[in-house]
This record gives C-alpha cells, sequence and structure tokens, in this order.
C-alpha cells in the first residue's frame, strides 16, 4: 500500500517535531540559563530565580489567558490597557472609596472578565476581527484609566492588600504562586477538560468544529472572558506590589505578552500549542532581561534580543508548517 | 461648500470670542497648548498659568486639549491664529514637529513662550523666550548631594553608586544622566553603575531587584525620577538585604509621595523644579511683552533646581 | 499527432527522506495528444508533474522536453519554456480582472511604464473567442465562478505560448454543462497542436477525452497504452493492483418509516420551497448543478444557515433546529463537501478528531473520561478500518480515503441516524471509494438513512433509492430508482431540452 509508506515518511519529521515541540523551547531556554550562570555566577542565586519568577509573573498571567486566545486563532491587544485600568480601580477601592479588601480584589476582577467577555462578544457577534475590537478597547481602556484616576497614580494600599504583589508564602513570593497555579490549571484545562479540547479544535478548523456541533461563540467569548479576567488579576498583582495604582501600567504588555505564547510554540494561525510552552516562554524572556540586566549590558540590547528572539520563534513555527505539507 | 461652513464656524467663533473680551473687559487672550491636560503635571502647569493670571488680571486664558497628539497639537496652533490670540504659551508635544507651527506664529506676528520643554536648537523660528528647568544642573545638585552624604558616611568620597536612568532618548532623562555623571567622574572612588528604568515604577522596582543580586554594596541610588526610585525603594524594602534607612536615596520631581517618604525619612531627597514657577514665570513674560513691549533680557530663563530634604520640606512646590 | 514525444521521462526518481515517490518512472507523451495520467493517491501523480513545473527537484534521472533534457528550477522558468500546469487551487489574483489576471508577469506597457490596457484587453478578448466562452474580461476574477476562473487559467497559460498545458482533476468541482464546456475546449486546443497532460479519478472521462493513458502505482510506471485497447477494469486493475470486485457494491434494503421530512422550506435566494421526505434505510440521491442549492439545502437542515421559512419534522416531531448542535441531538449528522475545509481539525489526532461531537458525553463535570474517549474512538478505528499507526497520528497524515473515515467515524460514535452526505467520494481513489460504500451500506444496515449530494453522475444512479433533482434553489423532480438514467437527470437539472441535446 502506498499509503504506509507516505506515513513512515511524514512520522520521521512528525517525530522530530513532535520531539521539538516538546523540549525544543526547554532546551533553549536551558541553553541561555546555562550561558548566564556561566557568565555571572550570582545568576544562580536561589534569591535570584525566585526574582525572576516573581518578575515574569504579572506578565506571565497575562500569557496563560493569552495562549487560550491565540489557541483560537484570535489575538488581544487590550490586556496592558485592562491591567492598568483593573489597577486604578483595585487602587481606588483601597485609597479613596472605603478601603474594602474584598471589593477592591472582586471588583476589578469582575471588570477584567467583563472586558473581555465584550472583547469576545463584539468579534464573534459583529463577525469582526479582534485585533480591530481589542485595538479600540486598548484605547478606551487606556483613557478611562486617566479619567478615573484624574491623571494622578492612586498610592497607599493597606498591608492585607500588599500580601498579593509582595507576600511570602514560606520562601516563596506570594506571586509566583498565583502564576505557577495559572499554569497547571490551565495545563489540566486544556489537556483534559473538554473546553480545552474544543478550543483546539476551534482554533484548528473553525469550520469543522462549528460542524461537529461546537458552540464556537460560545467559546470564544469565554477565552476572551479568561483572558480579561487574568488581566485583572495580573492587575491586582502589579497595583499590590508597586503599592501604587500607576497610570502607564502595563503600557506595552500586550508585546511581552503575545512574544511569551508566540516563544513558547504557540501558533499564531491557531490550533497548536499550550500553556507549559508559554511558560517557558515567558521565562525566556525574562532571563534573558535579568540576565542582561546582571551583566551590566545597555538596554537597548534587551529590546533588540527579545525581537530576534520573537522573529526566530515565528520562523520556526512557519518551517515547521512548511515541512508538514511538503 | 465644507470650507463655506468651516468659514462661518470660524467667523462666528471670532466674533464671539472679541465680543467676550469686550464685555468683561479683557484686553488679552493668550492660547495655551500643553500636549495633554489628561496628565496630572500638565494640568498643574495650567492652573499655575490661570492662578497668574486671575492676579494680573484682564487676561482670557484659551487651553485646548491637544491628546499628547503632535498633528493634534499643529491644527490646535491654527485655530488659535484663526481666532486671533494675541499669545501662545507652548509645551510642544514634540521638539522638532511642532515648528511649522511656529512658523505660521511667526507669520502671523503672534509670540510665542515656550516652557518645560525646548524646541529644536537652531529652528528657522523665532521663539520669545523659553523658561525652564534645568535638568543638566538638577543632575548635577542631586550627585553633589550624594557625594556629600557618602563622605559623612565614610570619610571621603567612595562607594557604590546605582544610577536608574529615564527612557533612552527622552531629553530630560539625557540631560539629567549628564548633570550626574559630570559630578561623579570627578570623584575615581565612586563606582557608578547605570541601568534605564524608562522613567516608571515597574521598572525601576525591577531594574533594582537585579541590582541587589548582582552587586554586593549599595551605598545610594538616584532615580533620574521620583516614580523610578520608589520602585526601587521597595525592591530595596523587600530584599532583606539591604536598610533602605541606610541606603541613600535621591529622587526628581519631587512629587507628594516622595515628599512624605522624605518626611518619614525612607527617602534622603528629591530634586524640586518649581514647575508651577515656571510656567507663572513665562506666562509672566509674555504679557509683560505684550502689554509693554518689554522683551526679556535672555531667551533663555532657568529656574533653579532645588534639593528638597527633611530640613526643607516646606520650599517644595507640592505640584501635583 | 506527430511520432516525436514532446515529454519524455528516463528512469526519473524522486526521493523525499524516507520515501521514494518516484522510482525510476520511464515513459513518453506525444506531441498533440491528450494523455491521461492516473493511479491512487500517492502513486507518485503529483510529484511527477511537480517536477516536471520545477516545483520540486528530481532525485535522478531525465526528463526531456521537445528533445532537449531539461531541469526547470522553478514554475516560472517551466512556463516560460512552454509548461503549464493548472491546479485545482487555482493561482488567480481574485481583486484583479480577467485580462489582467491573464497577462500577470508579462503585463504589456507603453513607455517603459504604464499598462497598455488596451492592447491586453483585446488579446484577452481574442483569447476568450479561441476558446469559445463568453467572459467579459474586465470583470474582477473574484466574481467568476469556478469554471471560468478555470477557463481564465487556461487562457492565462496559453498566454505564456504553452505547448504543454497539464491538468490536475480539472473537473473535479465543475458541473456537468461546464464540464462539456471544458472538453470543446480541450478539444480546440488539441487542434491547435498543445499537447494536454490529464489528471482524473473519473475514469469515464478519460474514455471521453483522452488519446493515451499512463498508470502510476506506488511510485512506478505500470502502463502507457492507448485509450481504445485498454478497458476500465484493466485500468483499475493496473492502479489498485488487485481484482475490485464492484464499483458501487449497493445492497438494497426495505425502507422503512418516515424518518425525516421537509416541508416548503425556504432561505431567500437560495432555497425556495423545498419539500421532500427520507425513510429509514434509503439512500436519496440529490443530483443538481453546481450551484443548484444542494449544498445549501444539507447546510440548511443541519441548522448552519438560518432558514427563512419552513419546517422539518424529524420522526413525525417538528424540529427547531438553530444549530449544528440542535442537529445533532436530533441524530442528524453532516458530511461535508470538502473534508479538509469543513469537516476534520487537520492538526489534531485521530482521536481528537473521532472525540469532536462526544466530548460532552464521555465527560463528568467538562472533564474527559479518557479511558472511555480512547475505547470508544478504539472501537471506531476498528469499525471503520481505517488505517492509521495510532490513535494519536495527526489526520493530516492519513491519506483521503482514511480521513473520510475519520469524518464518518466521529458521527458513528455519536450514533447519529440521519447522515447527509455532501460529494462523499470527492478526490478519494478508487478502492477507498469503494470501502466508503461499503460502509454506507453498513450505515442503512443499522438501521440509519441518508441523504447523499453528489456530482458524479454513475455514483448518484448506482447508490440511491431516490433521486431528487435541484435546480436554481428548487427541487424540479423526483426520479425512483427505476426512472432514473443519466439523461433524464441531467435533463431536469439543466431545464432546458436544446442544451440537453447539445451535451449528448
Amino acid at each position: 500500500m502506498p499509503v504506509l509508506v507516505e506515513e513512515k515518511s511524514t512520522q520521521v519529521f512528525q517525530k522530530f517535531f513532535v520531539f521539538w515541540d516538546r523540549v525544543g523551547i526547554l532546551l533553549a531556554f536551558l541553553v541561555v540559563f546555562v550561558m548566564f550562570g556561566a557568565l555571572t555566577p550570582v545568576f544562580f542565586h536561589p534569591l535570584n530565580i525566585l526574582n525572576v519568577i516573581r518578575q515574569v509573573s504579572i506578565i506571565g498571567v497575562i500569557a496563560v489567558g493569552m495562549t487560550f486566545v491565540i489557541l483560537l486563532g484570535g489575538i488581544d491587544l487590550s490586556v496592558g490597557s485592562i491591567v492598568a485600568f483593573t489597577g486604578i480601580i483595585a487602587a481606588g477601592f483601597q485609597v479613596k472609596w472605603g478601603g474594602s479588601l474584598f471589593l477592591s480584589i472582586v471588583v476589578p476582577l469582575l471588570i477584567g472578565g467583563g472586558i473581555g467577555f465584550l472583547n469576545g462578544f463584539i468579534s464573534t457577534k459583529g463577525k469582526l476581527h479582534p485585533f480591530i475590537v481589542t485595538l479600540g478597547m486598548m484605547s478606551i481602556f487606556r483613557g478611562a484609566t486617566l479619567l478615573v484616576a484624574q491623571g494622578k497614580p492612586i498610592s497607599g494600599m493597606s498591608p492585607a492588600f500588599r500580601f498579593i504583589g509582595a507576600g511570602m508564602v514560606g520562601p516563596i513570593p506570594f506571586p509566583v504562586i498565583l502564576f505557577l497555579g495559572c499554569v497547571i490549571i490551565a495545563g489540566i484545562v486544556l489537556k483534559r477538560t473538554v473546553f480545552g479540547r474544543y478550543i483546539y479544535a476551534i482554533g484548528g478548523n473553525e469550520e469543522a468544529a462549528l460542524l461537529s456541533g461546537i458552540m464556537v461563540e460560545r467559546y470564544k467569548i469565554s477565552a476572551f472572558t479568561l483572558l480579561g479576567f487574568l488581566s485583572g488579576l495580573s492587575g491586582l498583582i502589579l497595583t499590590s506590589r508597586l503599592n501604587s495604582g500607576e497610570l502607564v501600567a502595563g503600557q506595552g504588555y500586550e508585546l511581552d505578552v503575545i512574544a511569551s505564547v508566540v516563544i513558547g510554540g504557540t501558533s499564531l494561525m491557531g490550533g497548536e500549542g499550550g500553556v507549559y510552552g508559554t511558560l517557558i516562554g515567558a521565562l525566556l524572556i525574562g532571563v534573558v532581561s535579568n540576565g542582561l540586566n546582571l551583566l551590566g549590558v545597555q538596554p537597548y540590547w534587551q529590546m533588540i534580543v527579545k525581537g530576534v528572539i520573537v522573529i526566530f520563534a515565528v520562523l520556526l513555527d512557519r518551517l515547521k508548517r512548511r515541512f508538514r505539507t511538503a | 461648500m465644507r470650507k463655506l461652513i468651516l468659514g462661518l464656524v470660524i467667523g462666528v467663533f471670532l466674533v464671539c470670542s472679541v465680543l467676550g473680551s469686550l464685555v468683561l473687559g479683557k484686553d488679552l487672550t493668550i492660547g495655551l497648548s500643553f500636549p495633554s491636560l489628561s496628565f496630572a503635571w500638565f494640568a498643574f502647569l495650567e492652573q499655575a498659568v490661570k492662578d497668574k493670571a486671575a492676579q494680573l488680571g484682564g487676561i482670557e486664558v484659551i487651553s485646548l486639549e491637544a491628546e499628547n497628539n503632535v498633528s493634534k497639537q499643529i491644527s490646535i496652533i491654527e485655530d488659535m491664529i484663526i481666532k486671533g490670540v494675541d499669545g501662545v504659551l507652548l509645551v510642544p508635544i514634540e521638539v522638532e514637529a511642532v515648528i511649522p507651527a511656529i512658523e505660521a506664529l511667526n507669520k502671523a506676528n503672534i509670540p510665542v513662550v515656550t516652557v518645560d520643554r525646548r524646541i529644536k536648537e537652531g529652528a528657522p523660528v523665532q521663539i520669545l523666550c523659553h523658561v525652564g528647568a534645568d535638568n543638566v544642573e538638577g543632575g548635577r545638585k542631586a550627585a553633589r548631594f550624594i557625594v556629600e552624604k557618602l563622605t559623612e558616611k565614610y570619610g571621603e568620597p567612595k562607594g557604590v553608586v546605582i544610577e536608574l536612568t529615564g527612557t533612552p532618548g527622552a531629553g530630560p532623562a539625557i540631560d539629567r544622566s549628564a548633570g550626574f555623571n559630570e559630578i561623579m567622574k570627578q570623584y575615581p572612588n565612586i563606582v557608578v553603575k547605570s541601568q534605564t528604568a524608562n522613567f516608571r515604577r515597574e521598572d525601576g522596582m525591577k531594574v533594582m531587584e537585579d541590582f541587589i543580586m548582582s552587586t554586593p554594596q549599595i551605598d545610594a541610588v538616584f532615580g533620574a525620577n521620583d516614580e523610578m526610585i520608589l520602585g526601587a525603594i521597595q525592591a530595596l524594602d523587600a530584599s532583606g538585604k539591604f536598610d533602605v534607612k541606610e541606603v541613600i536615596t535621591v529622587g526628581f520631581d519631587a512629587l507628594p509621595e516622595a515628599l512624605k517618604l522624605i518626611e518619614e525619612g525612607v527617602l534622603d531627597a528629591t530634586i524640586e523644579q518649581f514647575p508651577g514657577k515656571q510656567a507663572a514665570t513665562a506666562f509672566e513674560i509674555l504679557v509683560k511683552y505684550l502689554r509693554e513691549g518689554v522683551t526679556p533680557e535672555k531667551p533663555l530663563v532657568y529656574i533653579e533646581p532645588k534639593v528638597i530634604t527633611k530640613d526643607n520640606l516646606n520650599e517644595a512646590e507640592k505640584s501635583f | 499527432m506527430s511520432d516525436a514525444p514532446i515529454l519524455h521521462f528516463e528512469k526519473l526518481t524522486k526521493r523525499f527522506p524516507g520515501v521514494l515517490a518516484l522510482d525510476g518512472v520511464t515513459f513518453s507523451i506525444q506531441k498533440g495528444e491528450v494523455h491521461a495520467l492516473v493511479g491512487e493517491n500517492g502513486a507518485g501523480k503529483s510529484t511527477l508533474i511537480k517536477i516536471v513545473t520545477g516545483v520540486y527537484q528530481k532525485t535522478a534521472g531525465e526528463i526531456f522536453f521537445e528533445g532537449k533534457p531539461v531541469n526547470f528550477s522553478s514554475p516560472h522558468e517551466a512556463l516560460k519554456n512552454g509548461i503549464a500546469a493548472i491546479y485545482q487551487e487555482f493561482n488567480l489574483i481574485p481583486a484583479l480582472t480577467v485580462a489582467e489576471n491573464i497577462f500577470m508577469g508579462h503585463h504589456f506597457v507603453t513607455r517603459r511604464f504604464f499598462v497598455d490596457w488596451n492592447r491586453m484587453r483585446k488579446e484577452a478578448q481574442e483569447l476568450m473567442r479561441f476558446l469559445d466562452v463568453d467572459i467579459d474580461v474586465d470583470q474582477k476574477v473574484r466574481d467568476l465562478g469556478v469554471a471560468k476562473k478555470q477557463v481564465v487559467e487556461i487562457a492565462k497559460a496559453l498566454s505564456h505560448r504553452a505547448r504543454v498545458l497539464i491538468m490536475d482533476e480539472p473537473t473535479a468541482t465543475l458541473a456537468q454543462k461546464e464540464i462539456e464546456r471544458l472538453f470543446r475546449i480541450i478539444k480546440v486546443l488539441k487542434s491547435e497542436g498543445v499537447t494536454i497532460v490529464y489528471i482524473s479519478h473519473r475514469l469515464e472521462e478519460i474514455y471521453e477525452i483522452c488519446d493515451r493513458v499512463t498508470v502510476l502505482r506506488d511510485g512506478r510506471h505500470i502502463a502507457t497504452r492507448d485509450v481504445r485497447d485498454v478497458t476500465m477494469e484493466d485500468l483499475i486493475r493496473m492502479m489498485v493492483g488487485r481484482e475490485v470486485v464492484e464499483r458501487f457494491p449497493r445492497v438494497s434494503h426495505t425502507a422503512g418509516e418516515e424518518v425525516l421530512r421537509v416541508e416548503g422550506l425556504t432561505r431567500r435566494g437560495v432555497l425556495e420551497n423545498i419539500s421532500f421526505s427520507l425513510r429509514k434505510g434509503e439512500i436519496l440521491g440529490i443530483a443538481g448543478m453546481v450551484g443548484s442549492g444542494r449544498t445549501e439545502l444539507l447546510r440548511a437542515i443541519y441548522g448552519v444557515d438560518p432558514i427563512d421559512e419552513g419546517k422539518i419534522y424529524i420522526r413525525g416531531k417538528e424540529a427547531r433546529i438553530r444549530s449544528p448542535l440542535d442537529a445533532i441531538n436530533h441524530g442528524i449528522a453532516l458530511l461535508p463537501e470538502e473534508r479538509k475545509v469543513h469537516g476534520l481539525v487537520l492538526l489534531l489526532s485521530v482521536l481528537d478528531n473521532l472525540g469532536l461531537p462526544i466530548l460532552p458525553l464521555v465527560s463528568v463535570r467538562g472533564f474527559i473520561q479518557d479511558g472511555r474517549l480512547k475505547a470508544i474512538a478504539q472501537d471506531m478505528v476498528q469499525h471503520m478500518n481505517i488505517k492509521t499507526p495510532s490513535l494519536f497520528q495527526r489526520v493530516m497524515y492519513l491519506s483521503g480515503g482514511n480521513q473520510q473515515k475519520v469524518v464518518l467515524g466521529k458521527w458513528f460514535a455519536r450514533n447519529c441516524d440521519i447522515y447527509l452526505f455532501d460529494e462523499p467520494t470527492r478526490g478519494i481513489d478508487v478502492g477507498a471509494k469503494v470501502e466508503i460504500y461499503h460502509l454506507m451500506n453498513r450505515l442503512l444496515e443499522r438501521g440509519a438513512s441518508i441523504v447523499m449530494v453528489s456530482s458524479e453522475l454513475p455514483e448518484v444512479l448506482a447508490m440511491s433509492d431516490r433521486i431528487l433533482v435541484m435546480r436554481e434553489g428548487r427541487v424540479v423532480g423526483e426520479l425512483s430508482r427505476e426512472e432514473a438514467t443519466k439523461e433524464a437527470i441531467l435533463r431536469l437539472a439543466l431545464g432546458r431540452r436544446e442544451e440537453y441535446a447539445s451535451v449528448g
């Protein structure tokens, strides 16, 4: 049978890419990790490692949500603005509007989820590309942040609220626990639940998913809502950590977040990838920035290196696809 | 057709504003064009100008929102020319892009005073005067303060100093760092380590965390704005490795939050540039020129920056 | 037809990592003939074509074009030298006009910069006249139907003075009338001395239009014969490499009670007042031209596109179907037209694809019970005879026939009993087709019913119990198995006698 011959050959390719998908990014990460460690021994210091993960967790929490949206073939540019807006709301409840811990946590999360819901709702029901919708939202909520804050950062959080971003559980910073928790839960959801499998199906072939009886729009809206919610969580962590609701908070986050997801091997075309890759992708960006800082390298290089990594990651994805169809 | 309507609208506007000034007995109309009033900083400048206008009397101040958008600022200035303002007080969003608008003002014989930010040097346009802060001098003062404190601590000027610089390429970031390093260079026993934190608190914290890891000894930290030093202080505080009160910390801008930390003894100093005074002075120069024909002696007026410490807290403007 | 071969392949070999796609293939194509190239999927047809046109580079062997050895490095170079290929996916720019597309890459220019529109339009019109088709050359290509786009592709090849024209499954998406037009064009080209290499799964066509036929199997050359000297059974045996007992193995069942009734179904501008019923254990064929509303009818019943009027009854009870999920819950399954576009998630595994419609059924509080899912999927793979190395193989690596079985299998698993098939065997090779027919029979045995849309008249005729014929969004006739003939269907589908006569 000719079919069998074909299958054998593709298996070789496939095995390579399965291998690459699973460990390629991890390998790249380890190389960078060891390299920096060799250059500055302090890099391996447990405190530094915790620092990096903590620094990464603010972006990382959003990147977990973004993984869902990109897997669906979508994109969200408004995450940075959601971080700023939810952050300023949290700060508002802490400092100006009565100081309730409960409200300053719950309201921003709900608002984040709400904005995400709107992103999903408008783009699916209005049949608009999420790029456009979230670009609009990015501007709207940056403006709304300035409006609520009246142009001034709001600072001075209560110690209880400060725990979210600055607290420690034993030796481990609380944001790290939140971040890793999100990664693990998202990993389980993507692998083991109907929701997760349908995300892959929709991203892989929306039409086929629809014809298989999947309520495509509902899943899309859910994914955007989840991302909004996690952006809100990130806003809480940031505000708590900075002890201040900042106007410029989250500016440019969308790039780092999308970069983390893409470097982690999730395809911008949708349908392929996963959250563990995103974890490594986010760590890679964080490690590069931290390592260059420790080495005292000019900051300009950080931007250049980050750009190169992102292009390289996307190139790899493209190559993977080309090899597969050949 | 559209031009006709536009003309009509402008005409009505003109008549109204002239009538308005007459009715209210105002003899001068001055346009303010700031990058964006949604930032507290510029809102504060505007307030300072309005206070000054009330004090001088008889002046109508028109202030339009440019949303931090260069082309919007240009069209706002063009509108002001059509409206027939007597003078313009300008904070350019960008050093170069605003030049065509200034050319138009020159052509219409409307004097311009810039404040806070300067337009590009050597541009072929006429500016009555620029009033600003001397960021280089501010940097120098911060450096001298740190040198003095280090000398107190060690008996001689030595130690490790971290410098958090502003957004790469931004004018104030360049000037403040230049002044700071000009002084520091004179002390070979002081090691300065620089890294940018983009004028942001978040980055100040992050970069400081990395410095804490890579640098065993930190005697002083200079943040080229208060946001960054506030972030750095949090990183120091959380590190457990350093006592914030022991490390000499100096910020820039004299934000209320920074002043509060000075009062608490956490932050050692911040540099006050008196933005309100800058704006008011600029406005006064413009009015004086329009009413009395007095041309300022120098085309550049610098308001002397000042180091604010626990001892002279009351001298700060408490800008916003 | 002269005796000089225009193309000659000598021990042509192509090796991909791990596969020998072409294994020392030697044969010739004569100048001015229509030469059919047949073989099952994976036999090496496309590889051969792609080497001739410079998409791939050969591993060994020689290609002689007009007597000279050639080795094109790109399709562009092949085109410049007079070899053009038309694939199923057209290579046209939708936003540009017909004339621009025809002369894409060699625009006429005046004064070095400006497009010479007049000349371009005139030459394009001349080409259309030559091909004897009525296409406005100023029309945007995106406004053309499939058949006309194909004509534009042919014109484009001619504008490059192509002497060899390779056509890959040119009739796969054409309606009968359009096929006739294509054949007329092929005859015109042949009379002008253009050599045609014709690839098709529809063996009937080969007897209609081709002079000689070459069979490839497993990358090897099996035979090159005069079409007159070889029977269809021989061809199939050579392609498959074994005896195929029956091309259309239809087992008849006695139809039971009514399971689906559609009354007055209307979707404005697309479907008008359609009524029919389907009984348990029968296959209802739907014939008609492409664009007659067949696919749209299936989509409307399945809840993909909204309907304006009409009612659908399932087992006697009115059903409100607003989404595919509603349809599935009523036991309806759709096997869409282009399985790669509409039916499968190519990136996902066999397991994931089979699981698509049943995940909620094998999960508890949203968590999938892996064991149950795998058991069901394993069952399906065996039941459907899906050839896959494992459940975790991505379906993109399966052959067309096995992909179609996966599409079918996912509905088996869901226990659907009303199956809407849209072109179930398009692009599938002979052996796999038979397997699909067997599966359809097995569905019927299990008490299911089938609505089958197909453009292949032999298939419709052989497999259906009853046949609905559609034209312009309406049902224009219903034929019983006994009444149905190719002529009767065409007469209804075309609607005008004289056109039917010309199809003849």
